[in-house]
This record gives structure tokens, C-alpha cells and sequence, in this order.
């Protein structure tokens, strides 16, 4: 059995400490529970969890929300914007998430792997009875999600 | 002017370090940005860099690799190297510190965690 601390916390501790550090932006648990990202404005990635479990991470949000990061990060105007830059982002932001969520996660100095970030694609992750979810904003109340599969990982989900 | 090289196959990471060293007040050094090790290398043998900061996961070369690589060249070994990854493993990170990395960072670096990996390189 792995050691480890509350899982749904640890999710939430690694995207605030990303959007905090990465886009100035807070981030906290969505007030409207029953919120569904609109299925013609998102972006969704992967990556999946190798070690001590197995599992994998998506992490969606609205293109509109992936535009305005990248207008932010790069200094760009809207039509200067290139897609390339928007997977970068989306990419580099969930890689740092998930590094945060394992360590978060773990007992101290525990090891883990994980993968790297898939390119996206532009559904609303499919959810099971299984998936974990987490309903998140940022302070400028948009909707990002985070969903977890695998049954090692959704075995540590508290209780 | 000091010169400081960054490696990141990630253009949004290099961002954010290009943005943690301005915070920091290294706003004025002159950044050289590559995209993996192998080129980081070639850079830093062709002109003399200051500073290397390396993620550990990047296509072609690695930041491992990259360090490896340095530190046996006698005209880079003293090269100062910061790695700063996603992936905080206690053991991998020890074993980079004994390949001759200066620090280890972990995704995502602030200003003030940079400020405190570079203070005795700020001082200089």
C-alpha cells in the first residue's frame, strides 16, 4: 500500500501553486459544482502517471481561457497568437501540475514517474463512475477541469 | 554584461525563467535560449556563458546528459548549472548535485526561490 496524503487536496495545492507562480492567477474549487465546460470551447492534454501508481491526468479548460494565458504569457495581441504557443502552454502548465500533485501527494521523498504531456485535442474529457474530477476557476471565474483515471490512482482517493 | 543560457524545449518555461531573472534584477544579462542540451552545449563551447539553466526533460539531449557533458569538459567544467524540473525526485536530484549541478529546482520556480538559487551568482 503507498504512503500517501489526501489526494483531492493535493490537486487542488498543485494548480493553485502553478497558476499562481506560472500565470498570476488564483485558483479555487468552482462554485458551481454541476459546471460543465461548454463542448464547442475546449481544449483538453494528458499525461500519464507511471510510478509508485499507475494512472493518467487530463486537464481541460476553455480555449478562451488557453487564449487570454497565452496573450498574458507571450505579450501578444489576440491575432498574433499562433497555436503552437497555446500547446506549449497548455503542455508546460499541466507537466508542472502533475510534478506538484505526485510530490503533494506522496510521502516525503517519495519517488514517482511520469510521463509527458499529449497533445490536445479539442473534447470534453469522457468521465466514468471511476474518474475523479475536479471543478476548479481561477479569481477571473474561469472554468478549468482536471480529471484522473487508473484504478492505482483513483484507489488512493479519500474517503 | 553576463551571459546566461537557458535550456527548455518548452518556450513558455523559458518564459517564465526569462520573466523570475528580470524580477530578480538579472534583467539586464544577455539570455541565449535553446531548445535541448545538444545545442546548449554547442552554444556554450562556441561562447563563453556565465550561467546554464537546464530542464532535465527535453528531446535530443537531456538536462542529465547536459550536465554530465559539462562537467567533463575542461573548458566548462566551472560552468555554474541550474537544473529545474517537474519531476521532484529526491533521488534524482542528489544525483545531479553529485554530477556537478549547482542546484536543483522544482517546477514552477519563483522569484524568490531564484533569488536564493542564484544569490552567490547575483553577488559576483
Amino acid at each position: 500500500m503507498i504512503e500517501h496524503k489526501p489526494l483531492y487536496q493535493a490537486m487542488i495545492t498543485a494548480v493553485s501553486q502553478t497558476l499562481e507562480n506560472m500565470v498570476f492567477m488564483e485558483a479555487m474549487e468552482h462554485f458551481d459544482s454541476a459546471y460543465e465546460l461548454p463542448a464547442d470551447d475546449v481544449v483538453c492534454n494528458s499525461i500519464l502517471i507511471n510510478d509508485p501508481i499507475q494512472g493518467e491526468i487530463k486537464f481541460a479548460m476553455t480555449k478562451t481561457l488557453l487564449r487570454k494565458l497565452t496573450g498574458n504569457i507571450f505579450s501578444l495581441d489576440d491575432d498574433e497568437i499562433e497555436p503552437e504557443q497555446m500547446d506549449d502552454i497548455l503542455n508546460e502548465l499541466l507537466n508542472t501540475i502533475v510534478g506538484l500533485f505526485m510530490t503533494n501527494l506522496l510521502a516525503d521523498n517519495q519517488e514517482y514517474k511520469i510521463g509527458l504531456p499529449e497533445s490536445h485535442n479539442e473534447k470534453v474529457p469522457e468521465v466514468d463512475a471511476s474518474t475523479i474530477v475536479w471543478k476548479l476557476m481561477t479569481s477571473e471565474e474561469d472554468a478549468i477541469q482536471i480529471f484522473a483515471t487508473g484504478a492505482s490512482l483513483v484507489a488512493l482517493k479519500d474517503n | 554584461m553576463k551571459r546566461i543560457l537557458i535550456a527548455d524545449d518548452s518556450a513558455t518555461a523559458r518564459m517564465f525563467i526569462k520573466r523570475c531573472l528580470q524580477i530578480i534584477g538579472l534583467g539586464d544579462a544577455e539570455i541565449i535560449e535553446v531548445e535541448h542540451g545538444k545545442e546548449a552545449l554547442a552554444v556554450a563551447k562556441k561562447e563563453p556563458v556565465d550561467l546554464l539553466l537546464t530542464d532535465l526533460n527535453m528531446p535530443v539531449m537531456d538536462g542529465e546528459t547536459l550536465v554530465k557533458w559539462v562537467k567533463a569538459s575542461p573548458k566548462l567544467a566551472d560552468l555554474p548549472i541550474v537544473v529545474i524540473s517537474s519531476a521532484g525526485n529526491p533521488a534524482k536530484e542528489k544525483q545531479l548535485l553529485e554530477l556537478g549541478a549547482h542546484r536543483v529546482l522544482n517546477k514552477p520556480v519563483s522569484p524568490p526561490v531564484m533569488m536564493e538559487a542564484l544569490a552567490d551568482f547575483i553577488d559576483e
